[in-house]
């Protein structure tokens, strides 16, 4: 399947929005995470205490982020992990490459991570032979498929049960079904095949604690549990912005994170790692690898602004309350980060030319920042980043396909900011537009009329095409103010 | 296992990383910390009131598709265990029994006339019905069990066969996942693998619909020992 691309979101956007499957299945998803959400909101007594909270632990770790990864590091080693770091995605892969080839692995078992996504790491492996199984039962879903995820905590929300049984027939050569237990226990039998016979294990890291060095991943499906346990090795992937400075800071993070991703008050599983075990006994790895990657997080560092992107605990709440991820889902933004946070980190991850469109993917409704557990402030970040693309374009920047303002626009804007600064002009222009609107008035709408006004004025047929413009009012709001105010 | 040679690479890309990091923090304009308040948990104070921590730890485990039983001693709950476990062998004709090492699942499972063995290797565990574990603690806010690996072999057992049983003590009950982290982290030293487990395996993958037992048990029993020493309930 081909994989859409930033670059060209208006048009993956046009072809979501045509298709109804995918935009009914986005509606039941969407809805149903919003009202969860909010019923597990509200079985806290001091939600809005916890938000303030999380955000003042993640703004102090991110002031100081040198220091706490300093200490986390020390400590993880001290435990008995070995730490390694990765200044981009290739970095990463060709660590893990490593790690892999030096244990002659062949089978990679991977629980959910965006992380590893975000680097690309299954093409990584399997390019050099690897088989890297995800194992998560949606993201099993997705990658049979060949696809990508849609959403970051349900990334098989745009299949139905149809498709996905005719998938495991087509792969895995099971007797047609469309009961939902059958499909499930059939991912369970040939993914407990591979637990059993793969080599290593990859996790991503929802926390890391600087000051015992544990690594917390959450989930509900015990593929975390299995990947970190059952095979020799495990490697961590963790991008740096992860850490957190004390034990007792998770508290915060596992009220909120659950509660905002799926309305759950806790997921079925936490494990909590600290290290390899002391004995060589004892149950699990014997080695566990923490990668800590930058691929652009510390760039976010530079500005207030931008530096909220790396306190995003990936709980997908944005998405859900998003009225453009509503419509259109997560593939059309082509990119790892999916909705109003993947807006924001995807251009300051892959560079502003290459996810142009995204920062204005968005109505600034704000939704987003209302249910953002860590009070990211979305809609001031989308602004920041289009101030951005305009500065560049403005600054002559040829090879931006930023959105380059044209000129008639710049035009329009300037003679908009002459008329609305001067009250006078501002009155008389307004005169006129109403003696002159008479020509495209019919019924008392602008628009859509026999296609008069979509042939008078192409600049706003974009807007007639799909809403109507009100006429101006025969009297404005300073004329009858005048008239009743003044004897 | 060898551990990787020391990587003259990675060396750099830490040291890079890190500039980077204090490069970048040293260019951003400040702006003032917000310190927040800390969280007085009220809304749990207020669920205690109403019933012992016991009931409450059993009303949130069963919300999540828990299945609990309270008993007195030692020898209620052995037989509490007999009676889950000839029960899964009726229904789910359940024949192999995985047990931790803890010396009260021992104690606990002495009399049970199935074929059971302590801690079976990972390649084998994958092959019992049921798994048997302590947990040495619970959080009762939220009905989880909290499963320490260097003080029971309970990682696997717990795990991988599709019935987890666990028997936990009612003293070893925490209010709230916050006094559950404070007193992890005031033992000695954490233990390195240590496990929450709130409910059976579940997913809502395909069409958002739950399905338990994905990957990991179907089914969680939990017997609690409660001697009524702590907090009686109202109904006593």
């Amino acid at each position: 399947m081909e994989h859409l691309t930033s670059e060209t979101f208006d048009s993956n956007a046009r072809a979501a929005l045509d298709d109804a499957q995918l935009r009914g299945a986005l509606r039941n998803a969407t809805s149903l995470f919003g009202k969860r959400r909010l019923a597990a909101a509200q079985s806290v007594s001091n939600w809005e205490g916890l938000r303030s909270k999380a955000r003042s632990i993640k703004d102090e770790t991110l002031l100081q982020l040198d220091k706490y990864l300093e200490e986390f590091t020390a400590n993880a080693e001290r435990a008995g992990a070995q730490i390694h770091w990765a200044r981009d995605g290739a970095e990463a892969n060709e660590i893990v490459k490593r790690i892999v080839r030096e244990r002659n692995g062949r089978l990679v078992v991977k629980a959910k991570s965006m992380t590893t996504e975000e680097i690309h790491l299954n093409a990584a492996l399997e390019a050099v032979g690897v088989e890297a199984l995800e194992t998560d039962l949606g993201e099993y879903i997705v990658q049979l498929a060949g696809e990508t995820p849609s959403h970051i905590i349900a990334p098989a929300i745009h299949k139905t049960r149809y498709q996905i049984a005719d998938l495991f027939v087509d792969k895995l050569g099971i007797a047609p079904t469309d009961d939902i237990a059958t499909l499930t226990a059939t991912a369970r039998a040939v993914l407990r095949g591979k637990f059993a016979a793969a080599d290593i294990g990859v996790s991503g890291v929802n926390f890391g604690v600087a000051e015992t060095g544990t690594i917390l991943i959450l989930e509900n499906e015990g593929n975390i549990r299995l990947t970190t346990s059952v095979p020799k090795t495990h490697i961590a992937v963790m991008g740096i912005e992860k850490v957190i400075p004390r034990f007792a800071d998770l508290e915060v993070f596992l009220k909120l994170l659950p509660r905002s991703g799926t309305g759950q008050h806790l997921t079925s599983y936490q494990s909590l790692i600290t290290g390899t075990k002391r004995d060589s006994d004892g149950e699990g790895p014997d080695e566990l690898h923490i990668l800590l990657l930058d691929n652009g997080r510390s760039r976010m560092l530079a500005h207030p602004t931008t530096r909220q992107s790396l306190a995003c605990i990936r709980c997908g709440a944005c998405l859900n309350a998003c009225p453009v991820y509503q419509q259109i889902g997560g593939h059309a933004y082509g990119s790892v980060y999916p909705g109003p946070i993947g807006a924001v980190i995807t251009p300051q991850l892959i560079g502003l030319k290459k996810a142009a469109q995204l920062p204005y993917a968005s109505s600034l409704c704000g939704a987003c920042r209302e249910v953002c557990p860590v009070k990211i402030d979305i809609p001031e970040l989308l602004l920041h980043l289009r101030a951005e693309i305009t500065e560049k374009s403005q600054a002559g920047d040829r090879t931006s396909a930023a959105s380059k303002p044209k000129t008639s626009e710049r035009l329009s804007f300037k003679a908009w900011a002459a008329v609305m600064t001067r009250p006078r002009l501002y009155e008389f222009s307004a005169r006129m537009a109403r003696f002159f609107q008479r020509l495209i008035v019919k019924g008392n709408r602008i628009g859509k009329v026999e296609g008069l006004m979509a042939a008078l004025a192409p600049p706003l047929a974009a807007w007639t095409s799909v809403r109507d413009l009100r006429p101006i009012e025969a009297k404005s709001f300073r004329e009858q103010w005048r008239e009743q105010s003044l004897p | 296992m060898t551990p990787l040679a020391p990587n003259q690479s990675n060396n750099e890309a830490r040291a890079a990383i890190m500039q980077s990091i204090r490069a970048h923090l040293a260019s951003s304009p400040t702006i003032e910390l917000i310190h927040a308040p800390v969280i007085a948990n009220e809304q749990v104070a207020a669920v205690a009131h109403e019933s012992s921590p016991v009931e409450t730890f059993v009303e949130r485990l069963e919300s999540v598709g828990g299945h609990c039983l309270v008993v007195r001693d030692e020898a209620d709950a052995a037989a509490a265990l007999a009676d889950i476990v000839s029960a899964l062998q009726g229904s789910t004709s359940a024949s192999r029994v995985a047990l931790s090492d803890a010396s009260l699942i021992a104690r606990l499972t002495q009399g049970l006339e199935v074929e059971m063995a302590v801690s079976p290797a990972a390649a084998d565990l994958f092959n019992y019905d049921i798994g048997i574990s302590t947990a040495q603690a619970g959080i009762t806010e939220t009905g989880t069990l909290i499963l320490e690996a260097e003080k029971e072999r309970n990682r696997l057992v717990s795990l991988l066969p599709p019935v987890h049983i666990a028997v936990v003590n009612s003293r070893d009950l925490h209010l709230t996942i916050g006094d559950a982290l404070a007193a992890l982290r005031h033992e000695n030293s954490l233990s390195r693998a240590i496990t929450f487990i709130t409910g059976p395996s579940r997913t809502a993958d395909i069409e958002l619909t739950l399905t338990v037992g994905v990957h990991g048990p179907k089914e969680l029993h939990v017997i609690i020992i409660d001697d009524g020493s702590i907090a009686p309930s109202k109904s006593d």
